[in-house]
């Protein structure tokens, strides 16, 4: 197998038409540092990181042009053409731990490393700072032949956090929790107790008293129901096993078994339909009342709070442990979502570096996550409740680390081709459509991730 | 004399055409060479390197890749059904519908009107209106649970059901597709000279043999087209399924065209777009295929 450059060099023919046709499009800014280009994929960031930009601006002389490329897939093309025709903005937002390794392994945005020391890091939540940072296990895999992100080297640094959180948050209407009988002033202490509320308000009014989740993409019933149950349930050994190819202990095995049985629980309470609607649509259904429950993940409480339903009314809480559970005193890691990373290519990199710096720093951190209602990866430290507000800072409770945080973010242990969306389709036609039973479903997914295994 | 005009008028001629012929040169000829060599080689969309990997790709998708391999045979079923199912109902719906639509003088300008508006409804807006109402408390359970046939209404919504799922996103991709071939037959029909048909009535044909006997085989090759142009949608066109089901639920209609797509924009930025190349190659030819051998078909029975 060769290799050829030349992947760049139509889409820099395409980019250049693109350019000379719109005459704008973003791109590095003025050269001198007085002027930097910023580019993100979430709209609701825009307005944050432009009243961030104003304060910038009135400190140091910079101005900074922010500018919003959604989806995420006309995010990852404009990304690519404007690569190649080296026009890529100062300062991008990307997905942490996957989108700034492929980056900066195709070289397309530079190495932080030699300027983020410890004490900068420092700033950072526990768990999060490193996210961007290619360890000796990140590095091994880009070296497999199938890898996302060849040509990293280790100890390089390609994002410091911008944006934390983490998913397995299930959210309650108080409202209902209490029709149906149910305290409502404090979480449920077990998986069994949330199966409980689950029939009561299912009970109490079987169109609306479900629980709903995007499973439109067949991935979050996995990602962020399953994954966390599992990991409490099993301890994290024995979770990482369920991928790996000890077939006594991966998918197929009782483990897999003893998990799939604790989930489907659930099945009888999905609100109806709930299979065909995208996470923002299950998020908009829970807030107008079509569902008594929703699950999602920290980021969630925007888009109901978006969608009108008034936070008083939410109970949140991360999906609890089963009884009898290995994992004790079970916490959510936080993981960092989203990073700041610098173009390779920008001749404004200290004014870059100094933007970066000032986004990141606690203030500034938490007049973004207000403005955005979005958590920071900044640490906000006590300040929190008063910078954020109460609910952002009743996430922050939730996170934990070591050996009994589960971390959404870590995938090591799984095949190399592990694709969360194949595997959730077999969870799906188990809960909520009934077509596999547990033994069924754990006898696919054994077959999957043999699969996904013999690649290794 | 004579020839210096010609060469004169020809020079002009290509003239004119050569931007036209410099443009699909840079951006067809380009990209489709692009494109097919892009499926013989690994690319994340990144890096400053593609990694060649001959027919591997194509192996991939076809048998060799156990995490591709069963996926793409799936889709390539649920694409089979729906290459059958959206011509034939297009075509068993829109012909009768246009030769309806012929015989009535009063309001025929309303109806086709009424009929065509699907067409120049915009895809997306459609497609988003459809998702609505097929959900569990939508406007067609709720007309169904109305009219005391509850028993059709899907609690789960049309969309929520593997069942009913595929067979309600072939019924909307119809829907969008009876207007142009209701045009075309009604053109075929008003092109169809009176002679033919008072001929047969001449010849004791009633209504239903002048249909079969006359009509009919003298629009085989407007069925041709309708025909065509559906295969080439089922085969092909993902933005339907991609906005209504995500190919779900549980992956239940996942079709070949949303595959590709997948493998291009939604892989997790691994590096499968030779992979996607590949399949929509393996989807172009297929098409080729078909598209010739129907044609030449209807054509000979004409």
């Amino acid at each position: 197998m060769g290799t050829m450059r030349c992947g760049g060099r139509v889409l820099a023919v395409v980019a250049a038409l693109a350019v000379v046709t719109t005459a704008c499009g973003g791109g590095s800014g003025s050269g001198d540092g007085t002027t930097l280009s910023m580019w993100t994929f979430k709209q609701t960031h825009v307005k944050a990181l432009e009243a961030a930009a104003a304060v910038f601006k009135a400190q140091t002389g910079i101005t900074v042009n922010i500018t919003a490329y959604t989806p995420d897939d006309t995010y990852t093309s404009k990304v690519q053409s404007a690569a190649a025709s080296h026009n890529v903005a100062d300062v991008l937002e990307v997905h942490a731990g996957g989108e700034d390794r492929v980056l900066g392994g195709a070289g397309i945005i530079s190495d932080l490393a030699p300027d983020v020391n410890d004490q900068y890091k420092s700033r950072f939540l526990k768990g999060t700072a490193d996210t961007g940072l290619i360890t000796e296990q990140v590095y091994q895999d880009s070296l497999k032949p199938k890898a996302t992100d060849p040509g990293v080297q280790k100890g390089q640094l390609y994002s410091v956090p911008f944006t934390a959180g983490t998913f397995g948050i299930v959210y309650a209407n108080k409202d209902m929790l209490t029709a149906a009988g149910v305290d409502a002033s404090k979480p449920p202490s077990s998986w069994q107790e949330l199966i409980s509320w689950l029939k009561a308000t299912h009970d109490r009014n079987p169109r609306a008293g479900g629980v709903t989740m995007g499973l439109k993409s067949s991935s979050t019933g996995l990602d962020w129901a399953l994954e966390p149950m599992a990991f409490a349930q099993l301890g994290r050994r024995d979770y990482e096993a369920l991928f790996g190819t000890d077939k006594a202990k991966s998918w197929g095995s009782p483990n897999g078994q003893k998990v799939l049985e604790q989930y489907d629980q659930l099945t009888p309470y999905w609100t109806a339909g709930t299979q065909t609607l995208a996470i923002d649509e299950a998020d908009r259904a829970f807030a107008q009342g079509k569902s008594a429950f929703d699950v999602g993940g920290t980021f969630t409480i925007s888009a109901i709070q978006q969608n009108g339903l008034n936070p008083d009314k939410i109970l949140s809480f991360p999906i609890p442990a089963p009884e009898g559970s290995v994992t004790s005193d079970f916490k959510l890691a936080p993981i960092a979502l989203t990073g700041l990373s610098l173009s390779a290519q920008t001749p404004n990199r200290d004014a870059a570096l100094k933007w970066v710096d000032f986004l990141t720093r606690q203030q500034q951190a938490g007049a973004f996550a207000q403005a955005a209602l979005d958590l920071p990866g900044t640490d906000l430290g006590a300040d929190a409740s008063k910078l954020v507000g109460p609910y952002l800072s009743t996430m922050e409770a939730a996170f934990g680390s070591g050996d009994s945080a589960y971390n959404p973010g870590d995938s090591t242990f799984m095949g190399p081709t592990w694709d969360i969306e194949a595997a959730g389709d077999i969870l799906v036609k188990m809960s909520p459509l009934k077509e596999l039973d547990p033994a069924g479903t754990n006898a696919q997914l054994a077959v999957y991730n043999n699969s996904v295994n013999s690649g290794k | 004399m004579a020839a210096r005009v010609r060469s004169r008028q020809a020079l002009t001629g290509y003239v004119f055409v050569l931007p036209a012929v410099a443009l699909f040169a840079v951006m067809g000829v380009y990209t489709v060479g692009y494109g097919l060599a892009l499926s013989f080689a690994r690319w994340n969309g990144f890096t400053p390197y593609w990694t060649w990997v001959g027919v591997g790709n194509y192996l991939d998708l076809i048998y060799r890749d156990p995490t591709i391999a069963p996926i793409v045979q799936g889709a390539a079923v649920r694409t089979v059904v729906v290459m059958i199912a959206q011509p034939v109902l297009t075509v068993l719906i829109s012909f009768p519908l246009a030769v309806a639509l012929n015989r009535i003088t009063l309001l025929r300008a309303a109806f086709r009107t009424v009929f065509f508006l699907p067409q120049v409804t915009a895809g997306i807006a459609l497609y988003y209106a459809w998702s609505y109402a097929l959900q569990p408390d939508g406007s067609l359970n709720f007309i169904l649970r109305h009219l005391g046939l509850g028993t059709i209404a899907q609690p789960q919504g049309w969309l929520g059901n593997p069942a009913t799922a595929l067979p309600t996103l072939i019924v909307v991709a119809v829907f969008g597709a009876v207007p142009v071939a209701m045009l075309l037959y009604l053109t075929g029909l008003q092109s169809i000279d009176q002679s033919v048909i008072d001929a047969a009535r001449v010849d004791g044909a009633g209504g239903l043999r002048t249909m079969t006997s006359v009509v009919w085989p003298l629009l085989l090759p407007i069925t041709g087209a309708v025909v065509v142009l559906n295969l080439r949608d089922a085969l092909q066109g993902f933005s339907q399924t991609l906005l209504m089901t995500n190919g779900g639920p549980g992956g239940h209609t996942l079709v070949l065209g949303l595959e590709s797509y997948n493998l291009a924009f939604f892989s997790g930025l691994k590096p499968t777009l030779g992979l996607s190349s590949a399949l929509g190659w393996i989807l172009f030819v297929i098409a080729l295929l078909l598209a010739a051998v129907n044609l030449r078909a209807l054509r000979s029975r004409a």
